[in-house]
């Protein structure tokens, strides 16, 4: 079985079987119609109709704060290894969150393998859900063509008519299809229904930048001394919002936090970010990008070109945050239409 | 080598922070295990002739009197901590530098203003050599902690120089400007877990601005919100107004 359905009736019941298993996380409503994935019990505390979450769900595979080790000065350099981890179930993923989660597989599995990412990578079951419409103006998942599901996920929820056409991915997902005991074999009719929703998606989301896909690096490649940078340097307060909510950002500080008596501690890994002046700050206090718009140049080049080089995928999802969060409106879409305008 | 002999002074100000220090619960039994508590007006009455290994002060600096004790507690310091905005930036009592300070003194004093000459308000980094800052009104008590090992163990600490913004996002919180409230985390200098965010409140700017803060992007960012920027240089003034003179 690689598809299943399930009644939309019956949603609240898999929840529930979801949250009696382990801890289910979904998205959950903030005030100002913005929301975040937090732990719920019900499908009455989600809304899966959702706009992308303040903090995408890397905070649930890489925390702002995490534990690498343990150490103790009476064992020298001997330290504990700490994977703090939970099993979890995140609940109605969307795709622009699936594509950000494949990117970060692919960096930490990059050698030398992240051993803290992939052991807690396996503690998480994925279950994504389909958007059907654009969330709001701010997303750019057509260009990138994450507006459909490209994998990365244990199941896949589509909402049609009465029921949702379920996508399995994994041995994971299979057997939580089989237990819970919800799920319907798929009936040629529902199958129409998701041809038809996908359909209609293909004249809803059009790539939102006059740009194809394959020509996005060389852009940037392009107009790497162009004065949009430095114009988007005037405007940056660097404050960090666009790398903490990108859901492909995934710099970080290493930092030793001894305990009172100062001979036992932890080392901890904290969120980072390239726009922060100290970033690339080294001794001597020189500075590789001591200037707003070397930085902000750096963060656009690290979506749209190195990881192009490196890892053969592009790093931004679409998922609009970067610009929907930042205080000084600086929007990728716009950028990237300025660069392109720019070069003529 | 006992355990280090460790102070804590007041100079202007509420004494809040060493109230933080006296509030942090079981933490504060571990740290008295650590050092020797020889001074600390707000919980005990005895006093030391000695020298402090660390010495903690809290309060700015408003008259002469305090500028000479300030000296004298450096003297016979190996480390000085600044703790509280009133001793790291200044604080509330920054304000008063805004005024004449004869209008100051015939304010709080009457006609007897001359009896208690003030001077301009100061941070005490801006007398002494500070080592250690802990910002904030009050103290975050984590920093504090962290801080104070820093100290024992001879290590730097290093207050964070990026906006208030980073933790607030760390919490998750929905922007306050999305709410439609002014709030100075843009411009402030992190390090309190964004704490007043998460309470519902706006930062207040009580840990001082960030060491390079993009002004005019910030004035930008005010006129998209329809906000004016004098009204949030007046903000900023309820902590920071003693560090204008540090700026000239």
């Amino acid at each position: 079985m690689t598809q299943a359905l399930i009644r939309k009736e019956k949603l609240a019941e898999l929840v529930t079987f979801l949250a009696s298993r382990q801890k289910v996380v979904g998205p959950v409503p903030l005030s100002n119609g913005q929301f975040k994935f937090a732990e719920v019990s019900s499908l009455a505390e989600m809304a899966l109709d959702y706009i992308p979450t303040i903090l995408p769900p890397k905070k649930y595979f890489m925390p702002q704060h995490e534990t690498l080790l343990k150490y103790d000065v009476a064992k020298g350099q001997q330290m504990e290894a700490v994977v703090e981890v939970e099993e979890l179930t995140l609940f109605g993923v969307h795709t622009c969150d699936l594509a950000g989660i494949q990117c970060l597989n692919v960096v930490f599995s990059d050698r030398p393998k992240d051993l803290h990412y992939m052991i807690r990578k396996n503690h998480i079951t994925l279950i994504g859900l389909e958007c059907s419409d654009y969330c709001d103006s701010y997303a750019n998942c057509g260009m990138l063509r994450n507006h459909l599901p490209k994998g990365g996920y244990d199941l896949f929820f589509s909402e049609l008519e009465d029921c949702y056409m379920v996508d399995i991915s994994t041995h994971k997902g299979e057997s939580l299809v089989e237990e819970s005991g919800l799920f319907e074999p798929v009936v040629f009719e529902v199958e129409k229904q998701l041809q038809t929703l996908r359909k209609a998606k293909k004249k809803i989301f059009k790539s939102e930048v006059p740009i194809r896909y394959q020509d996005i690096p060389r852009l940037f490649d392009e107009t790497f001394d162009s004065d949009v940078w430095k114009r988007l340097g005037e405007k940056c307060l660097s404050c960090g919002n666009c790398t903490n909510v990108c859901p492909t950002c995934y710099c970080f500080d290493i930092l030793d936090e001894p305990e009172l008596d100062l001979s036992k501690g932890r080392r901890i890994r904290v969120w980072d970010s390239c726009q922060h002046e100290n970033f690339a700050k080294i001794a001597g206090n020189e500075s590789f990008r001591e200037e707003r718009f070397d930085r902000k140049r750096h963060r656009f080049n690290r979506k749209f070109r190195y990881p192009m080089l490196r890892y053969k995928r592009i790093f931004c999802t679409g998922c609009g945050r970067c610009s929907r969060t930042c205080m000084a409106k600086i929007d990728l879409k716009e950028t990237i239409n300025a660069l392109m305008e720019e070069r003529g | 080598m006992g355990r280090p002999k460790v102070a804590f002074f007041d100079l202007s100000c509420c004494e809040g922070c060493q109230l933080q220090v006296a509030n942090l619960g079981e933490a504060l039994l571990d740290v008295l295990g650590l050092v020797d508590l020889v001074e600390f007006r707000e919980v005990m009455s005895e006093s030391w002739e000695g020298r402090y290994d660390v010495a903690f002060v809290e309060g700015s600096v408003v008259n002469e009197e305090s500028e000479q004790r300030l000296c004298e507690i450096r003297q016979r310091s190996n480390v000085l901590v600044a703790y509280g905005s009133c001793a790291t930036i200044g604080g509330v009592n920054g304000m008063k530098n805004r005024k004449l300070l004869s209008d100051v003194q015939s304010t709080v004093y009457g006609d007897k203003g001359d009896w208690f000459p003030v001077t301009k308000t100061r941070a005490l980094h801006q007398i002494v050599e500070v080592d250690y800052f802990i910002h904030g009104c009050p103290i975050h008590p984590d920093e504090f902690i962290k801080v104070l090992k820093s100290a024992l163990a001879g290590l730097p600490y290093l207050v964070p120089d990026y906006a208030v913004c980073v933790e607030c996002k760390f919490n998750e919180n929905v922007c306050m400007y999305d709410k439609g409230v002014t709030c100075l985390g843009p411009v402030t200098r992190a390090g309190c877990n964004s704490w007043c965010v998460n309470n519902g409140n706006v930062c207040y700017g009580c840990r001082g601005m960030v060491s390079n803060p993009n002004q005019t992007g910030a004035e930008e960012v005010l006129r998209s919100y329809d906000l004016d920027a004098n009204l949030i240089a007046n903000k900023m003034m309820m902590y920071n107004a003693a560090m204008e003179q540090c700026d000239e």
